[in-house]
């Protein structure tokens, strides 16, 4: 017999809520990092050492089944999730969009969240310069309202987004998250390419590796915010010879896995050790958080085959 | 009366640091003057020691006491004290407090026509006599107003146990008028009783102080609100200071509050806006961590009007732990100002002119970098500041007392900073 902490009323084993106030008697989460049971308070620090509980854009998965599957993930260095990502599937059609937080810029994490949304929601007409177009005045708007830090540095973010309508693939991004085409065999093919400084110079004629190096590297040239200027989005389409997937992901899981062939490889080891599009999404979050987690981590798989001959 | 409070701060650190500064912004906005939660007491302080006959000092101070009488708003309870050796009370009857009315309004100003000055001066005794008047009232929105132009006559320490008795129970604005009266007595007193001091050089110029402090008093809607400050296991509070409108060290004033909080009073509020500097020591974090440094609750009783947090996160992103939070720079520096004009004065009293143009110097250039004119003005009285960007002063050999005495009152005023940058 254990009292209910509300109202003292005495409870029987193994009820739920407490008969007389009505209030849960499910034991409150202990804080995960001091241990002090039932430690979290409304505001979701930990009443006793103060540590943040977490938040739910802390870890989240999108699970399509055998259509597509992403994940999204804090990392473990960085103190929130500034990545977004956006994934809906009608059939086979897929839409799908990532977008990364600009960390220096005030509320990078609002602003990666809107740019998904105002994305994603233009993204069922097939449209994705359109919808990457949306995705750039809403993240614009964001700097006249809410915060008024908001004024001096713009919520900014990148985006890449991914129309699949069948065999038939039409990508587009702005700044450096990028898309991949992982084939069965051989190394990824790369599909966009970063607006970061590094692109930049070894586009000039730079030392690729020299310019990787550089502390400047991953610099963006060209991002979504009030401050960005004029940006057209750059977009690809191509339609698919053979099966492979569709990879999508922000530099928290690029950076460490910057050779073609070894990102492959990457991804093909995780759907053969996984077996399902989700549990290999997460095993590649999980890969980058083994190497360090140095960033938020956000990936999305997206099988694509030849369309059956008739 | 509606209340938010918001918190202005860099809550990115560097690994290993530990310290955590922000700027918490109350503000309180309500219907056209505003309600009030209480009901309100008066208590004026009129010195009519021997020394007020000067310059004409007592029928201005008789002046200045109607027109505070005529601020009163009907129903506010009020009492008029003579500050002698002892503290007689002029209106109403001894022991009791007037309820404001046209009736009782008119009756004070006749009772002060009677106020003649001849006798010591005895703050002590005064404003034990205001707290006995006060504590009929208990709950009330309790105020004085206390006016004197010399040296408090009561032994020495005396007034500090008096103070030490009635802090926390009314708020008290002094006003000294004249030059013969001491800055750091005036000064212990707003400390104590969480009010304003300020210099009246002229006596022609007490009706609109008068005046001010009443108008000021008469828009309080609320008597008792607190600061309420939660900090996690292992942090401390370094210190918690009112920086605007002037700079006030409440750290000392701190009262246990349950596990991990305490209160710091603030005194009365209206309808206005004051910032607060709070600083925390916490436990260090790993990157990526974050932590609630401190909750910062306005509080009236046990009812929470609004709240603010202030927050910790480790980062090994230099270009965020760099940031300098424009708020916190700002009252960090006006702070600052404060001290060292307080210091410069003392040097120059002790005749030690090579730290006292040092510290004006300082002064100087810190009120230039963050705007604050009125407290430029003020310098200027007592050195001549020959470039204010680089703090090049040099020091008047000639410095009118009032001036003087007017830096040293004022120097805790502070200006604004601009938001949103």
């Amino acid at each position: 017999m254990t009292d209910c902490a509300s109202c003292a009323d005495e409870r029987t084993a193994g009820a739920t809520f407490c008969e007389v106030c009505g209030r849960s008697l499910a034991p409150e989460p202990a804080c995960e990092h001091c241990g002090t049971p039932g430690g979290v308070g409304e505001d979701g620090y930990c009443e006793h050492c103060g540590m943040l509980a977490g938040r739910e854009r802390d870890h989240l998965e999108t699970d399509c089944g055998a259509v597509a599957a992403s994940v999204t993930d804090r990392g473990l260095r960085h103190h929130r999730n500034e990545d977004a990502m956006w994934l809906v599937t009608r059939g086979s059609e897929v839409d799908v969009v990532i977008s990364d937080g600009v960390s220096s810029s005030f509320d990078p994490d609002v602003a990666s969240l809107t740019a998904v949304q105002a994305a994603g929601d233009l993204l069922p007409a097939g449209d994705v310069a359109a919808a990457i177009s949306a995705a750039q005045a809403a993240v614009a708007e964001l700097a006249a309202s809410g915060d008024p830090r908001r004024q001096a540095s713009n919520p900014a973010c990148t985006i890449v987004s991914a129309a699949v309508r069948g065999d038939a693939v039409t990508v587009g991004w702005i700044g450096d998250s990028r898309a991949y085409w992982v084939p069965e065999v051989g190394p990824a093919e790369q599909l966009t390419e970063d607006d970061s400084w590094a692109t930049h110079v070894i586009a000039l004629g730079a030392d690729p590796e020299q310019a990787m190096r550089d502390p400047k590297a991953h610099a963006i040239t060209a991002w979504l915010g009030a401050d960005a200027g004029k940006v057209t989005p750059r977009t690809g389409e191509f339609v698919v010879g053979d099966a492979g997937h569709l990879v999508l992901c922000s530099d928290g899981l690029w950076n460490y896995l910057t050779d073609p062939a070894a990102f492959a490889a990457a991804v093909r080891e995780g759907l053969r050790e996984q077996g399902t599009l989700i549990s290999a999404a997460r095993w590649l979050a999980d890969y980058a958080n083994t190497a360090g987690g140095a960033d938020n981590i956000t990936v999305a798989l997206i099988p694509v085959s030849p369309l059956a001959k008739e | 009366m509606t209340y938010t409070a918001e918190a202005f701060q860099n809550e990115f650190l560097a690994l290993g640091a530990t310290e955590v500064n922000a700027i918490v912004t109350v503000t309180s906005t309500g219907s056209a003057g505003g309600q009030r939660t209480a009901g309100a007491t008066e208590i004026i302080i009129v010195d009519a020691s021997g020394s007020m006959q000067a310059e004409g000092r007592i029928a201005a101070a008789r002046q200045a006491a109607k027109a505070a009488v005529a601020c009163l708003d009907d129903g506010v309870h009020f009492a008029l004290i003579a500050g002698v050796g002892t503290a007689q009370q002029l209106f109403p009857a001894p022991g009791q407090l007037a309820v404001a009315s046209a009736q009782t309004r008119a009756e004070a100003t006749w009772a002060i026509d009677r106020l003649h000055a001849s006798g010591g001066t005895a703050m002590g005794a005064w404003l034990l006599l205001a707290a006995q008047l006060i504590a009929q009232r208990p709950g009330d929105i309790a105020h004085a107003i206390m006016l004197t132009d010399g040296d408090n006559g009561e032994r020495e320490g005396y007034l500090q146990s008096v103070l030490d008795s009635i802090a926390g129970k009314f708020t008290v604005d002094s006003r000294g008028v004249g030059t013969n009266w001491k800055v750091s007595e005036l000064r212990k007193i707003a400390d104590a009783m969480l009010g304003t001091v300020d210099i009246v050089a002229s006596p022609s110029d007490l009706t609109a102080a008068f005046e001010q402090m009443m108008t000021a008093a008469m828009g309080k809607t609320s008597a008792d609100v607190q600061l309420k400050v939660w900090t996690p296991v292992n942090a401390t509070v370094r210190f918690v200071k009112q920086v605007e409108p002037q700079v006030a060290d409440l750290t000392g004033k701190r009262t246990a509050d349950g596990p991990r909080a305490a209160r710091y009073p603030l005194g009365s509020w209206g309808a206005e806006s004051r910032d607060y500097h709070v600083c925390v020591d916490v436990p260090p974090g790993a990157s990526g961590d974050e932590m609630l440094a401190a909750r910062i609750s306005l509080v009236e009783g046990d009812n929470v009007l609004t709240q603010a947090l202030v927050r910790a996160v480790w980062t090994d992103d230099a270009a965020l732990s760099t940031r300098i939070n424009r708020q916190v720079a700002h009252y960090t520096g006006q702070a600052e100002l404060a001290e060292t004009i307080q210091a410069g004065i003392e040097a120059r009293k002790a005749g030690d002119d090579h730290t006292a143009t040092m510290k004006f110097g300082r002064a100087a250039q810190l009120a230039h970098e963050s705007g604050n004119k009125a407290t430029s003005e003020l310098l200027a009285t007592v050195v001549d500041i020959e470039d204010a960007a680089t703090g090049t002063v040099r020091l008047r050999r000639k410095v009118a007392a009032a001036d003087e005495m007017a830096l040293d009152t004022r120097s805790t005023k502070t200006v604004r900073v601009g938001r949103g940058q």
